[in-house]
């Protein structure tokens, strides 16, 4: 099943709805590349609330959307990860090193306004 | 049948303790029992069963005459299982068998003397003095071939250093058992999280962090900030003695999960034998944001969420109790 990839003003909000294949995370990683340069975003957030599990190949996958997205200008921010599913993270070693992570969407977008007002000001 | 002979104490005792048939004859390779042992055994076996009951009182009589000995065997019933216990331990002693069944008869007679209070010291010195009685009497029947009688004694000798070594595991068992259940009841005491402002917890820990609390802490951690839409939390272990690499290791975990769910977590009440200990232990705590004591660390956390705080007028608050 495909993820469908919402946008917001320049951000791009991929709603993650049930347990994914690794195709489709690579379908995913490629789409959101693909995206984030035609719609020119600055932002990217990927919603991961629906998940109760997330295995090295997502997370490898995710942190590879982030570093793709931040070579093409915008910033990741993965929101919603339960409770249950950092625990397990952190427990078999599986990290988000460097990526933003917040509570959920509205977070997540509040956390993008206020790196854009941060941009703003540093110029 | 079988099925209820396993749950008497001493068979769940020797469970709990891992005596199992091979942990048995593992016991018996060590202080070197061997087939010439068992049949030196046999040989004095007509000389030590008909006195039993004498060695049995030689044995509580010595108890007797110590003080320590008289307090732990006040009880009578106890006493009296314990003589009854004794003398079949020393009619068993000269039978030849010594596998998990013997064992079972050494644990129960252990369980009683840790129950009872006995010290281990003195008890040591009564079974000396027992075997000292029977050795009097092997030398005495091996008037004529004394290597013979001192063969056969150190054989036995051999088997009560067997029976001494469970006994003495048996009763440190017994004693790290409410070590072991002190430790429960500190695990379970719950840690709990604060909420002291709109989207700022506290997290107080104090005790011991061993793995199976730290999986607990977090995982409340985790719920509460979820619940409470936390942002930023002050995790405080001024309460928590000491840290050694795995406690680290738990709140380097602890951390990075909350991180993940969008938290900044906030470490407060590192004394400084803790910080130096890390230093010393070499534990890398660049991943923990770190902050001297609890007020700085909440000072911290509210200028992350953006409040202010700021005392209004200058006096130092009203006192309730001039208001009435």
């Amino acid at each position: 099943m495909s993820v469908p990839i919402l946008k917001q003003g320049d951000t791009l909000i991929a709603s993650i709805q049930a347990a994914l294949s690794d195709r489709d995370l690579i379908e995913l990683r490629d789409e959101l590349a693909a995206r984030v340069g035609r719609v020119r975003s600055r932002g990217v957030i990927i919603d991961v609330t629906a998940l109760d599990v997330l295995d090295s190949f997502a997370t490898r996958t995710i942190r590879g959307i982030a570093y793709t997205a931040k070579l093409r200008g915008a910033e990741t921010v993965v929101v919603g990860i339960q409770p249950d599913v950092a625990f397990a993270m952190v427990q078999l070693g599986l990290g988000l090193e460097g990526i933003a992570t917040a509570l959920d969407l509205e977070e997540g977008l509040l956390l993008l306004r206020a790196r854009k007002a941060e941009r703003a000001i540093r110029r | 049948m079988a099925d209820l002979a396993d749950r008497t104490p001493s068979r769940l005792l020797s469970k709990e303790m891992g005596l199992t048939e091979q942990a048995v004859e593992r016991r018996r390779r060590i202080v070197g029992l061997e087939a010439r042992d068992l049949e030196r055994i046999a040989s004095i076996r007509g000389l030590i069963t008909p006195r039993v009951d004498e060695y049995t009182s030689a044995f509580f009589n010595y108890l007797a005459s110590l003080d320590e000995g008289r307090a732990a065997l006040a009880n009578r019933s106890v006493a009296e299982r314990a003589r009854q216990l004794k003398r079949e331990h020393l009619v068993a002693m000269v039978q030849g068998d010594y596998g998990t069944e013997y064992v079972a008869q050494r644990l129960e007679l252990a369980v009683l003397y840790s129950k009872a209070g006995l010290d281990l010291r003195v008890f040591l010195a009564a079974f000396h003095h027992l075997l000292e009685t029977i050795g009097l009497t092997v030398m005495k029947h091996f008037e004529h071939a004394p290597l013979d009688g001192f063969g056969a004694f150190m054989s036995l000798e051999k088997l009560a250093f067997f029976d001494i070594g469970i006994i003495v595991d048996v009763m440190v068992f017994e004693r790290e058992r409410v070590i072991r259940q002190q430790q429960d009841s500190i695990r379970e005491l719950s840690t709990p999280v604060l909420q002291i402002r709109e989207r700022l917890l506290l997290l107080p820990i104090i005790g011991i962090i061993d793995t199976h609390r730290a999986r607990l802490i977090t995982e409340s951690l985790l719920k509460a900030i979820r619940a409470n839409r936390a942002k930023v939390v002050v995790m405080d272990i001024t309460g928590v003695a000491t840290i050694d690499s795995k406690v680290a290791n738990h709140l380097i975990q602890t951390v990075t999960a909350a991180k993940l769910m969008g938290a900044t977590v906030i470490v407060t009440g590192l004394s400084a034998e803790v910080a130096q200990s890390l230093v010393v232990l070499g534990i890398d705590l660049a991943k923990l944001n770190t902050v001297g004591d609890l007020q700085g660390g909440i000072e911290e956390a509210e200028q992350l969420l953006g409040y202010q705080v700021t005392r209004v007028g200058d006096h130092l608050g009203r006192s309730p109790s001039t208001e009435w």
